[in-house]
Formats: C-alpha cells, sequence, structure tokens
C-alpha cells in the first residue's frame, strides 16, 4: 500500500515536470532555406478572411522559399499579447499594428524604423497620408500602411422612408429627426448615446471645432474643456439628458452594444465603423437597403470629423531576418493582397493609387464612408500618453458622469482635462 | 523528453533479512541508514513538485514584489532592464485618496457581504441536502454542481443579461409590476446596485463549494450527538448552533478562509460588466484597478504595488484566521 502511494506521487510529479517541458514538437522542421517568419494578425473587426492568409502563406512561401506561421489574435486581447511577449521575447516578426499603438510601441522599441525600407523601394510617396502621419514618430515611419476605417451615421432607411423623414445633415436636423421619432416610433431607441464608446462621441468634439489636446513646445495640454469642446459635449449628451433621444441602458454601451442594438431594431442611429457593413449584410441580406449611411453631420453642414483608425504592418525590433519581414510586409501591403484584403473585409487600403477608385465608387454602402475619410478623418493625439489616457478611459469616464447626472457638463470635463493633463506630465 | 519514470527496486526500503544476528553494531549502523533514508525520501519524492512550485508560484511572486519597487514600463519590459525607485510606488498609493474611497472599501466591503452570504447560502443549503432522501440529493446536487462548473465569464454575462436594464427577465418583470421605468434605469452605473449585482454572480459560484465541504463535515458527525441533544430537549435551531456547528467548526474556517481569499481578488466578475473595466471609476476594485495601471496604462510598477497590497492584506486575514483555529484547537 505504502510502496503504491510513493510510486503514484512519483508518477504524478514527474508527469507535472513533463507537462510543463513538452513543447518539442512546435517551431522545429524547418523549410528548406532554413528561416521561419512568425506573423500576428488581429481579428475582431472584421468577417470570416476565408483563405486569405492561407493564400499569403502559400504565395509568401512560393516567392522567397522561406516559411511562414501565421496566428490571429483577438483586438481585445492583442495589446496585452504584445506586453507579455515582450516580458517573455517571444514577439514575432511582423505584426499588424493598430495606429493608437505606434507611439508607445516605437518608444518601447518594440517596431523597427521602417523610414528607410519605405523610402528605398519608392513607396513613400503613394501611402494615404492619416495612416503614415499615424505611424510616424519624431519623423521616423514605424509600419506600413495596410488599412484605414472610419466612422460614420448609421440610419434605418426604411422607417424614415415609412414615416417621410429625410436622413439629417446638421445637428439641429438631427435632433429634429430624432424627436419626431420619438413620437412616431416610441417602441424604437432614437439615438442612443453610449458612454462607454470615445468614438461615438469624438465627431460632436471635432463638429465643433474643439480638439482633444494640443501640443504646445514639447508636450500636449488638454483642451477638452475649451468653450467649444464643452459646447459639442453639451449638444452630445443632452441628446440623451435633455431630450430623450437615448436610454438609461446607453450610458454603459460600448460601439458594439450600439451596433447590437441597431441590429435588434430598437436603435434608429448609431455611429459606427464600415467594417460593420459587411457584418450586417453577411448576417442577414435583408438588411440590404434597410439602412443608409451618411457622413457624420456638421454643425452647420459640412461633415463633422470622425476618427480615422487603421493598421499598420510592422516589422518587429529584434527579427531574426528583418529583410525577409520587410518582404512580407510588402506583399501583404501593396499589390493585389493588399487590394484583396480592402475588398475583402470593407477597410479602406493604405495606399492613396488602391484608395482612389473609393473614391468615386457610387456604392451607396461605400461611397458615404469615402466621403468621411477624404473630408473629415482625424487622427488621436499622436503621443504614447494619450494611450495611458485612453487606458485610464478619461473620456468615458466624463461621459459616464454627465449620463448618470453626476456631474454636470464644465465640471465633467475640467476634471476629464485634469485627468488628462496629469498624465500629459508624467 | 522521455525520462525513465519506472521506480527501480529500492534497496533501502526492503526488510532486512532474517539473518543471524551476530553483530548488534552492524544491524544499529543498518537501521540509522535507513531512517535517515526514510526521512528524506519524502523529500526526493516532493522535490518535482516542489521545485515545479517554486518556478510556477515563488518566482512570479518575487518577480511582483521586485517590480512594485520599480518605475517599470513597456521600454523597460523590453529591454528586460531595471529601474529600482525605492518605495515611490507605495508611498503614490498610500497617497492616493481614491484608495482609501473607492478601490479598498469596494473590494473589503464586497469581499465580507460575499463570504458571509456565501457561507450562510451554503451552509443551508447543505443542511437540506442532509435531510433529503438520495434521489433528489442527487437532483440538488448536481444542480449546484453545474453553477460551480460553469466559468466564471459566462456566468457574468447570464447575470449580465439578467440584469440588463432594457431587455433583461429582471427588468421586464419589474417593469410589468409597474416598479421600474426600462428606458430611465440602469443599474451598472451605481455603485450599490453594481456591486449587489456581482455579490449575487460571486455567491451563486462561491456556493456550491461551501455547500459540498460542510455536507461532507455533516456527514462525519455521529447520529448519537444530535440523538442525545434531542433528548435532552433541545430543539433544531439550538441543536445546529451548540451541536453541528462546534463539531465541525474546522470545515467552517477552512471554507471561510478559502472564500475570503476568491473574494477579495475578484476580477472577470467585475471586470466583464457594463463599466466595470474602468470606464466608472466609483466600482473599481483593487483587482481591476491593479491590471488597469498595469496592462492598460503599462505602469507595471504601481500594478505590482497594488497586488501586492492585495497580497499583504490577505495574508493578515489568513494569518488571524489560522490563528483562531489553532487557539481553539488549543483550548479542547
Amino acid at each position: 500500500m505504502r510502496r503504491r502511494h510513493t510510486a503514484l506521487a512519483a508518477a504524478m510529479s514527474l508527469g507535472l515536470l513533463t507537462a510543463c517541458g513538452g513543447d518539442g514538437g512546435s517551431g522545429s522542421g524547418d523549410g528548406a532555406s532554413g528561416a521561419t517568419l512568425e506573423l500576428w494578425v488581429m481579428e475582431g473587426t472584421y468577417p470570416d478572411t476565408g483563405s486569405y492568409f492561407e493564400d499569403l502563406k502559400a504565395a509568401f512561401e512560393e516567392e522567397t522559399g522561406a516559411r511562414l506561421n501565421y496566428q490571429l489574435v483577438p483586438w481585445d486581447e492583442a495589446h496585452d499579447k504584445f506586453t507579455t511577449a515582450a516580458a517573455g521575447d517571444t514577439l514575432p516578426d511582423v505584426s499588424e499594428i493598430g495606429t493608437t499603438w505606434v507611439p508607445e510601441f516605437a518608444d518601447a522599441a518594440i517596431v523597427a524604423d521602417m523610414s528607410d525600407w519605405i523610402e528605398d523601394d519608392g513607396l513613400s510617396g503613394d501611402l494615404v497620408e492619416g495612416l503614415q502621419q499615424a505611424g510616424t514618430v519624431d519623423g521616423q515611419l514605424y509600419g506600413m500602411p495596410w488599412y484605414a476605417g472610419i466612422r460614420a451615421l448609421f440610419y434605418r432607411a426604411d422607417v424614415f422612408e415609412e414615416h417621410g423623414l429625410e436622413p439629417p445633415t446638421t445637428w439641429d436636423e438631427l435632433l429634429e429627426v430624432g424627436l419626431q421619432l420619438k413620437d412616431l416610433e416610441p417602441d424604437m431607441i432614437p439615438y442612443p448615446v453610449p458612454g462607454s464608446s470615445e468614438h461615438s462621441f469624438y465627431p460632436y468634439l471635432w463638429g465643433a471645432g474643439a480638439e482633444i489636446a494640443v501640443e504646445d513646445g514639447d508636450g500636449w495640454t488638454s483642451t477638452i474643456n475649451s468653450p467649444e469642446a464643452v459646447e459639442g459635449i453639451t449638444f452630445f449628451t443632452e441628446l440623451a439628458t435633455e431630450h430623450g433621444l437615448s436610454v438609461a441602458a446607453a450610458n454603459t454601451w460600448t460601439e458594439a452594444d450600439s451596433l447590437q442594438s441597431f441590429q435588434d431594431g430598437q436603435a434608429a442611429m448609431i455611429v459606427n465603423g464600415a467594417w460593420t457593413v459587411g457584418n450586417l449584410l453577411n448576417e442577414d441580406e435583408s438588411w440590404d437597403g434597410k439602412f443608409g449611411v451618411l457622413p457624420m453631420p456638421g454643425k452647420d453642414g459640412g461633415i463633422s470629423p470622425s476618427f480615422m483608425g487603421g493598421s499598420l504592418v510592422s516589422v518587429i525590433e529584434g527579427s531574426s531576418e528583418p529583410e525577409l519581414a520587410w518582404e512580407l510586409v510588402k506583399l501583404m501591403t501593396t499589390g493585389d493582397f493588399a487590394d484583396r484584403w480592402s475588398e475583402e473585409t470593407g477597410f479602406f487600403p493604405g495606399q492613396q493609387s488602391l484608395l482612389a477608385e473609393y473614391s468615386t465608387s457610387d456604392d451607396p454602402y461605400v461611397a458615404p464612408f469615402a466621403e468621411q475619410m477624404s473630408e473629415g478623418g482625424k487622427l488621436l493625439p499622436v503621443t504614447e500618453k494619450f494611450g495611458a489616457v485612453q487606458a485610464e478611459q478619461v473620456v468615458q469616464q466624463m461621459l459616464l458622469a454627465i449620463l448618470s447626472g453626476n456631474k454636470d457638463v464644465q465640471t465633467a470635463a475640467d476634471d476629464a482635462a485634469a485627468a488628462m493633463d496629469r498624465i500629459f506630465q508624467e | 523528453m522521455a525520462i525513465d519514470t519506472r521506480p527501480g527496486p529500492e534497496p533501502g526500503s526492503d526488510t532486512p533479512p532474517a539473518g543471524p544476528d551476530d553483530a548488534e553494531t552492524a544491524r544499529a549502523r543498518r537501521l540509522t541508514r535507513q531512517r535517515r533514508l526514510r526521512a528524506t525520501r519524502p523529500w526526493l519524492l516532493l522535490a518535482p513538485a516542489l521545485i515545479v512550485l517554486a518556478v510556477l508560484l515563488l518566482w512570479p511572486l518575487l518577480r511582483v514584489v521586485l517590480l512594485s519597487f520599480q518605475d517599470y514600463g513597456l521600454r523597460e519590459i523590453r529591454t528586460g532592464e531595471s529601474n529600482y525607485t525605492g518605495f515611490d510606488n507605495y508611498r503614490a498609493l498610500l497617497t492616493d485618496s481614491f484608495l482609501w474611497t473607492t478601490a479598498l472599501p469596494n473590494t473589503v466591503v464586497f469581499a465580507v457581504a460575499c463570504v458571509t452570504l456565501t457561507v450562510a447560502t451554503g451552509t443551508l443549503v447543505a443542511l437540506l441536502l442532509h435531510r433529503l432522501g438520495r434521489f433528489w440529493r442527487v437532483v440538488c446536487s448536481t444542480a449546484i454542481m453545474a453553477a460551480w462548473a460553469m466559468p466564471a465569464v459566462t456566468g457574468t454575462y447570464a447575470w449580465i443579461w439578467i440584469f440588463d436594464p432594457l431587455n433583461g427577465p429582471v427588468s421586464a418583470g419589474l417593469d410589468g409590476l409597474g416598479m421600474i421605468e426600462p428606458r430611465e434605469t440602469n443599474w451598472f452605473t451605481d455603485r450599490w446596485s453594481f456591486y449587489a449585482i456581482a455579490v449575487l454572480n460571486v455567491v451563486h459560484h462561491g456556493f456550491p463549494f461551501v455547500a459540498i465541504t460542510v455536507f461532507a463535515g455533516l456527514l462525519t458527525i455521529p447520529r448519537e450527538l444530535p440523538e442525545a441533544a434531542t433528548v435532552d430537549g433541545a430543539n433544531a435551531w439550538q441543536r445546529f448552533w451548540h451541536v453541528t456547528v462546534p463539531t465541525i467548526k474546522p470545515v467552517f474556517t477552512v471554507v471561510t478562509i478559502l472564500s475570503t481569499i476568491w473574494d477579495f481578488k475578484v476580477f472577470v466578475q467585475i471586470y466583464l460588466m457594463p463599466g466595470g473595466d474602468g470606464a466608472n471609476p466609483a466600482v473599481l476594485n483593487l483587482g481591476v484597478w491593479s491590471y488597469v495601471r498595469s496592462f492598460g496604462r503599462n505602469d507595471y510598477g504601481q500594478g505590482a504595488a497594488i497586488a501586492v497590497l492585495l497580497t499583504v492584506l490577505l495574508l493578515v486575514i489568513t494569518v488571524l484566521y489560522v490563528r483562531t483555529l489553532f487557539k481553539e484547537k488549543d483550548e479542547l
């Protein structure tokens, strides 16, 4: 009996050891040329990518003779994964990088300075300006623009048509049509005001002529409590607090919750990204024609800017095969594969020459986004400190405090500005 | 990878062959050798497991403590350089009014509420199980096991849906009774209602463990004890407090300690709730705060300091518990 116990314990502890050390299989088996590249791509914002990455892998392996391993990383986990991989020295050779991460990743030497490569291969003249700007830190470009995404106003075309309503083109019209919908469709939510979505809010801040923060000398100062900003915040939050176009539940909604509500037939107007059009249509074909898209209405006409997000493809600093990695970046971000990517995902390409055909498109689900992008695409402050502002959710905290009635607009804006300045000065 | 794990014959453990007892000294020597072997063998056998534990638990723990004394950001992570700043992180943390007015009270009050309710509910369910017949006992324990087996993430989303102000069943029920207006209700923005929902979630997930453990404890109580008490005229209430509780007190202490440890470091159940990820600072607890500081703001030093504070808090509470446990044992 005793003997059996000790034997069992020994077997179990060895089992533990082997379970921890058992990583012999993967990673080996190099191809003839010896090199294997690791690629990370984000997932979660576009529909199924189908065979795209398998085809990319095949093309790359045929072209270079090296091997390519790719891994899809969900957006929400990606930032943590980069951090832990940086600590454990298991970063890939090439990765998709969200534009807002560039400053901190460049500062931490995670992404490589790619200016020379891009310059030498004659690619610098054809980059989409906003993406190039987002990828530039201290004059150096840390990634090759891959795709851009922009947000605009989605509205229920069928409901508008049924009641003979016109889609809004100014803030006054937006409020007016919202109030009419409130009476005509009491079960719907005319315009949910999502408190946990900064990007649904920025068009009103920027539309009022304000900035989140401005660069002065060598630092940043928040201007989210300027008179213009307060005007924008007031208009946006009063849609909920004064005019009842939203519901209390939306005070904690994210962009995805807004979309869900729109999809469930509850919300009549929402702000969302171009890439969700594909999701809507894929899920249910009857959505085709049931909703319309408009550029964000300007305060007194025109277009209010909205946040232009997107991704770059970057060579990771410390890759053992930097030249090969650059070949992969080029394969993804230029030519056929770049073209196919925007076609399949609904994002805009990162190259001017490819983007041109979109701006002349007459597809009602492409043209408004193209217009928004060319006339009202805006970036967040390009500094690694703004990453901390976002992580701390300073803007969302401000919105929630106003929407739940805990603070008035001016107080909440002053507090947000103070919180941002504290981070900027750290 | 393959290590030959088959234990070979162990000469030391063989019972000495019944030989002629000619040399007393040789035998004594052999006995000491055997005793020494017997003393070290458990450690030898435990060594692999202990090494694994040291690598997986002690080393990370030590790293967190070391991190908490540094100004450690993404750059330091990448380069692996140290950047010691003494007690700066702790000074900043302990002088931050947010800790004293929000994070710490949220953590402590929430944990106290959860532990109390978990242990109370678990005990009541255990008493119920004890009284049920075989069939219903199987049915009930299967049901509570299901609650236990549910991953925290799934459970949290279920509770979020149940309390969804717009489309959830609770809201629909209260609306039907005319008690609330769903379009003007959001339970997730208020600190108290937010944590009330979180308590429900955590208690629901935690009580099965208490119920099963206490039930096992109840089975060890000799039948004569409650019978004697009944004969002496004790009612059910008195039997519970004067017979059951004292007999299985160690069981209660253990489930209380474990529940306390779990409920202090609750993370997922808060982080996943609307506004719980930092958008609503009023509902942050130490665990989420530490995460947001570390991974959100890339301020790993501060995050580690918060984590160390949480650990120290837990250690103090556990030591107090264990001491009372041993004291009582001595008194018995």
